[in-house]
């Protein structure tokens, strides 16, 4: 039953999502926003700061300026985080405020559905389009890259760090972006101060790809297992914290 | 079916519903009356199990909501005051993903069978953004109806309605009293509440009065009961007056052809009233009750509640 409930709140988000032009919109344009940007960086850049690039050992051998355009291709699986932690500000803060705003929070608490399988549903329905945006983002961020005739840098900068990033920290990190957003928005009294409470979980990420931008510290493939690892026990905290604090009573009291 | 024992619900330090107590037997039609703040959709949420109550308890259909609302909800039918949808899933849709949430349901059918039943069929495949408010209420008492419940919660349902909507609404609630579900309805409307309830809750925070219109109307103002008769009814009038039932009597109307008389518990008494004067000889023309409205007897008790 649960399984079939969780599904069911899965099926009406994405129903509602796809009869929205602005939210398809915004899922496109974000990725497209920000593999662009990436491209260029990688293109333009170098040509300004080909002089002493630090890339930690990343591309022994190359010119100044592949080097420099190297780093920014490694840089891209983080970059790319904050695409899911984007699209959760918008949709997970939506998530519970607006089923209060139009008034189907009361009869939804009303039926059977378990808090916990209403909130999996809600977090999952964002999680999913999030990560798979971002996958779709890293496959045609690669693609242009190869375009561009950067495959053989291509080549040297993805490898074990690079999928472990994309197919366990997007994942971790997608599921807690939206966790996060669905607490704000089940505490929330307004959209905005549900978002507001969301930006949260984006300034970690600035920090983490800051920290990897310096080329000093690299996530290597043990450190992004590491990482994603904590991550997916804070996903599984987060989302029984959601549960927690989802005050069925003061939601209904509460909200006017 | 519905039993609150002393149910009581308090916000910080004020109190929304205090030491209610009431029954409502199956298939019957209970209102619950009362002013802004009286504590009515507190009472309903309670009863639905939406918050627990602090202190007392009740029991749906045998099982009560505060320790089990899970099961409370797959008989209950809540229809809450201000019903929203999601407008941009269809009417079918939107009745679809609340009817999932039920076990052993087939949800199509459930669907299908609820709109019809709410003349919304012919849009069924249409946004619910296009919908009327009256649509709207017609779809949300099919949201409340879609795992056929045996108990509803009606919170307002004909607020903000058009009188023909209005009228509709009335004509299918008494239908859903027809087919045995017990419905606790809460209401401003005075006519509606009189028209459709077999007994009316005054609440004011704590119960004012709970009965039938008709002996709410007895135990407030009494009844007036105006007899016409063929001949002179002053020498019935000590006769009358004797009765234990009667408050007061007196001969009225050109000739003295009428009596006028108070009488307590009037559903009761009424036919004793009527056998003694035929025993006295009385041929009577008529006789007519001077009813008061369901309006003067809640306005009464609020009154007298302060």
């Amino acid at each position: 039953m649960s399984v079939r409930r969780i599904a069911n709140v899965l099926h009406k988000e994405w129903l509602l999502m796809s009869r929205s032009p602005s939210n398809l919109l915004f899922v496109v344009v974000i990725p497209l926003v920000l593999v662009g940007q990436a491209v260029f960086l990688a293109w333009v850049l170098p040509r300004f700061l080909a002089v002493g690039v630090p890339t930690s050992g990343l591309a022994e051998g190359l010119s100044d300026v592949e080097r420099f355009r190297a780093l920014i291709l490694d840089q891209f699986r983080l970059f790319v985080l904050i695409i899911p932690a984007m699209v959760a500000n918008v949709f997970a803060t939506l998530s519970i405020v607006e089923e209060k705003i139009t008034r189907t929070l009361e009869p939804l608490l009303a039926t059977p559905v378990r808090t916990w399988e209403l909130l999996v549903g809600k977090i999952l329905s964002g999680a999913v389009p999030a990560m798979t945006v971002t996958w779709a983002s890293t496959g045609l961020f690669v693609l242009v890259a190869a375009g561009l005739g950067w495959g053989s840098l291509l080549g040297r900068v993805i490898g074990p760090a690079w999928y472990l990033a994309v197919f366990l920290l997007t994942p971790a990190i997608s599921l807690l972006s939206f966790a996060v957003g669905v607490i704000g928005s089940s505490r929330a009294r307004d959209a905005k101060e549900a978002q507001n409470l969301a930006v949260l979980v984006v300034l970690p990420l600035f920090v983490l790809i800051g920290v990897q931008v310096t080329g000093w510290v690299r996530f290597t493939a043990v450190w992004t297992l590491v990482l994603s690892g904590g991550l997916v026990v804070l996903d599984g905290l987060m989302i029984r914290l959601a549960v927690r604090v989802f005050a069925r009573e003061s939601i209904l009291i509460g909200w006017r | 079916m519905i039993h609150a024992e002393s149910l009581t619900r308090r916000f910080g330090d004020r109190v929304a519903v205090e030491r209610l107590t009431f029954d409502v037997e199956a298939g019957e039609i209970v209102g619950l009356l009362g002013p802004n703040g009286a504590g009515k959709t507190t009472t309903i949420r309670m009863l639905a199990g939406m918050i627990a109550p602090s202190s007392g308890s009740a029991r749906i259909g045998g099982y009560d909501p505060a320790e089990s609302p899970e099961r409370v909800h797959e008989i209950v039918g809540l229809l809450t005051e201000a019903p929203g949808f999601y407008d941009r899933l269809t009417a079918a849709e939107n009745l679809a993903y609340f009817a999932r949430f039920y076990g052993g349901l087939d949800v199509a059918d459930a669907v299908d069978r609820s709109l019809e039943r709410m003349g919304l069929a012919d849009r069924r495949r249409d946004r619910v953004g296009t919908f009327s408010r009256g649509m709207k209420h017609r779809l949300a008492l099919a949201r409340a109806l879609v795992h056929a419940p045996r108990v509803l919660l009606l919170d307002e349902p004909t607020a903000g309605l058009d009188p023909e909507a209005a009228h509709d609404l009335r004509a299918l609630i008494v239908q859903l009293s027809g087919e045995g579900r017990t419905i606790l309805l809460c209401t401003h409307n005075l006519a509606e509440a009189e028209s459709l309830c077999r007994r009316i809750a005054v609440l004011r925070t704590k119960l004012v009065a709970l009965a039938t219109p008709d002996s709410l109307r007895g135990q407030r103002f009494g009844a007036t009961i105006r007899i016409r008769l063929e001949r002179d009814a002053t020498p019935l009038v000590r006769a009358v007056g004797d009765l234990p039932f009667v408050e007061s009597v007196h001969a009225e109307l050109e000739g003295g052809r009428g009596l006028v008389v108070r009488l307590a518990e009037p559903d009761r008494n009424r036919p004793g009233l009527v056998s003694r004067i035929v025993e006295l000889g009385g041929e009577i023309h008529e006789v007519v009750e001077d009813r008061k409205t369901l309006e003067d007897v809640y306005l009464e008790l609020m009154k007298e509640e302060g």
